[in-house]
């Protein structure tokens, strides 16, 4: 025994500085990452506040000379219909999800039925489909039945990709709840629907926040349904908008310098959603 | 006749368990269909309707013809289909890139300091729109305008500019830096929670017996971190091969056909044109490719059922 001791003390310094060669390593990986994230966007930053003259003079300037706000000012009143129409259809889609796959999880999560396992395969299963796959009949069908280019129609159509992440979520957080919560609420007088609702709900608030956020995001990011359902005269959300005009031109004629500044404005909601909806996935996501 | 009589019975008994389950169970049904409704007529009634529809053409108001296999004699004897099945296959590589990245973050996050704010600032570009990560990187990756590449002529890393857009292989390569850029924190995020799932006791007995710390990654990190990694790249594939929104704002599918994956084409054929049967073909044949990869990915799923979770 004491030979090894002896034998991890005399190695001690070797492991000293692999520790340190080590350490320097993990923290310049993650410079070095930080880095990758950071400059693009702080370019993309710093181009949104460039004057256009600028920017075609001397393309290799990192920061401008003279900033104006100009593009923020210009490329938010070009986007203000479309970031109204995005909300509607964000907020619409969160609602509908939470509707819908709030009882559906709860009965997954601590009910017993016939076919409770095939049906869950049958929902998660859909996860792997690709979704421009669904998209095609989905638009033919809309054309159909008059939900093309409709608030409606975007908000079924998002439910495709929110119910199977929800039932997952919210199954996972209500089978973790205590076993006779309902029981003991139905001793008290509720009835079994009575205890789910006054119950139950409260309890799993922050994870029914989390999964709204998290349709909101959905509906706020998706682009592929969201231009093949709508048309720039009726419900286009924000985020087509940056998709026509990047390929209405070429070169210098594209507003390279609003186009950020919009990119920016459709891009910086769903990252601060992410960040306050995070805490409620983190059992579901992780870190 | 009692056989007939006895096989009454047992229908009539079926059928008194079947009503009292229901009776004892319709509140449980009636909170599932809003969700059996969605899952069932818009996911998999879609899926079908889908399928069926490969089987026919469509004319202008949308009216539809049985035409057999004729859509997918036309697509397999097609070139371009050829080309974008090509593009597919390399732009459902940066699974390994992403992955590459993701494992190297991890490992040196679980022994950073301020673990929880470096995870957060790693999955910002996650949060950002596909459209609106393609439509940053169309600017800075400008090979007139963007601030990289005329730097790199200026510094004389480069010669000349690359007008990336106009080759297939340098278009290609750029869609898949982006994406990279963009998607390698979801692998990210499934293999930090399965790194802090290895006990900490592992490491410490393996430094006890003199492991040096690229050992242990070896030893121990690496074979527990396996079914995750499986998963991600699972899952990361298929979601590679589907991909439209980031590389159609980037190159738009072209030069040419070069970089339109199959979701692009299906995507073509549905705007505009609306040759549904056509888009269709193409959708059919994107499945049975990405069924492929959901087969490892339901395996594991189905291992580590109990304890409950993607990871």
């Amino acid at each position: 025994m004491r030979l090894s001791i002896d034998t991890i003390g005399g190695s001690r310094s070797g492991l000293q500085l692999e520790d340190v060669v080590f350490k320097a390593a993990v923290y310049g990986v993650i410079l070095a990452l930080v880095l990758l994230i950071v400059i693009p966007l702080l370019v993309v930053v710093s181009v949104a506040f460039t004057p256009t003259s600028e920017l075609f003079s001397n393309p290799s300037a990192w920061f401008p000379q003279n900033p104006t706000l100009q593009w923020w000012s210009v490329g938010f009143a070009e986007l203000q219909e479309g970031l109204l129409h995005s909300l509607v259809i964000s907020v619409g889609t969160a609602l509908i999800a939470l509707v819908i796959t709030i009882p559906g999880a709860y009965v997954f999560g601590r009910k017993e039925f016939v076919g409770k396992q095939f049906v869950f395969y049958a929902i998660i299963l859909s996860l792997l489909f690709p979704s421009i796959v669904l998209v095609v009949p989905i638009t033919a069908r809309w054309l159909q039945w008059g939900l093309y280019d409709s608030y409606i129609g975007l908000w079924i159509a998002f439910q495709i990709f929110i119910t199977p992440f929800a039932i997952w979520i919210l199954r996972d957080y209500f089978s973790k709840l205590p076993e006779n919560l309902e029981e003991a609420a139905q001793v008290y007088g509720c009835t079994e629907f009575g205890a789910f609702v006054r119950v139950i709900l409260p309890i799993a608030k922050p994870a029914l926040i989390a999964v709204g956020f998290l349709a909101f995001l959905n509906g706020w990011n998706e682009f592929l349904f969201a231009n093949l359902l709508t048309t720039s005269s009726g419900v286009q959300p924000a985020i087509v908008q940056l998709y026509a005009t990047l390929h209405s031109g070429q070169g210098e004629s594209i507003p390279w310098s609003m186009l950020m500044a919009q990119a920016l404005i459709i891009g910086t909601p769903p990252a601060i959603l992410y960040f306050v909806a995070q805490k409620g996935l983190r059992g579901a996501f992780g870190p | 006749m009692s056989t007939v009589r006895v096989k009454l019975d047992v229908a009539r008994e079926r059928l008194d368990h079947t009503r009292a389950a229901f009776s004892r169970d319709w509140l449980t049904y009636s909170m599932l269909a809003p969700v059996l409704l969605i899952m069932g007529v818009l996911v998999w009634g879609s899926l079908l309707d889908g399928i069926w529809m490969s089987f026919h053409s469509f004319d202008f108001l949308g009216r539809r013809e049985w035409v057999g296999l004729e859509n997918y004699q036309y697509i397999v004897g097609w070139d371009t289909f050829w080309t974008s099945v090509r593009a597919t296959i390399i732009f459902g590589l940066v699974t390994f890139s992403q992955l590459a990245i993701a494992l190297v973050a991890a490992v040196a996050v679980k022994h950073a300091r301020f673990r929880d704010y470096i995870s957060a600032l790693f999955v910002i570009p996650y949060t950002i729109p596909g459209l609106v990560s393609g439509t940053l990187w169309v600017f800075i990756l400008h090979p007139d305008l963007g601030p990289i590449l005329p730097l790199l002529v200026d510094i004389g890393l480069l010669e000349q500019t690359i007008y990336w857009g106009t080759q297939g292989d340098t278009a290609m390569a750029v869609i898949m830096f982006a994406a990279t850029w963009a998607y390698w924190p979801l692998v990210f995020i499934i293999l930090t929670a399965s790194l802090d799932g290895i006990p900490e006791e592992q490491y410490e007995t393996a430094r006890v017996y003199g492991a040096s710390k690229v050992q242990a990654f070896f030893h121990i990190t690496l074979p527990q971190l396996k079914g995750a990694i499986l998963v991600a790249v699972s899952l990361r594939t298929i979601y590679n091969l589907t991909k439209v929104s980031q590389p159609l704002q980037i190159t738009g599918g072209g030069p040419g056909f070069d970089t339109s994956v199959l979701g692009i084409l299906v995507y073509r054929f549905t705007e505009g044109s609306q040759r549904f049967g056509l888009a269709m073909s193409v959708g059919v044949i994107l499945v049975l490719l990405t069924m492929l990869f959901v087969v490892p990915y339901i395996r594991s799923f189905e291992r580590n059922a109990d304890t409950g979770g993607m990871t």
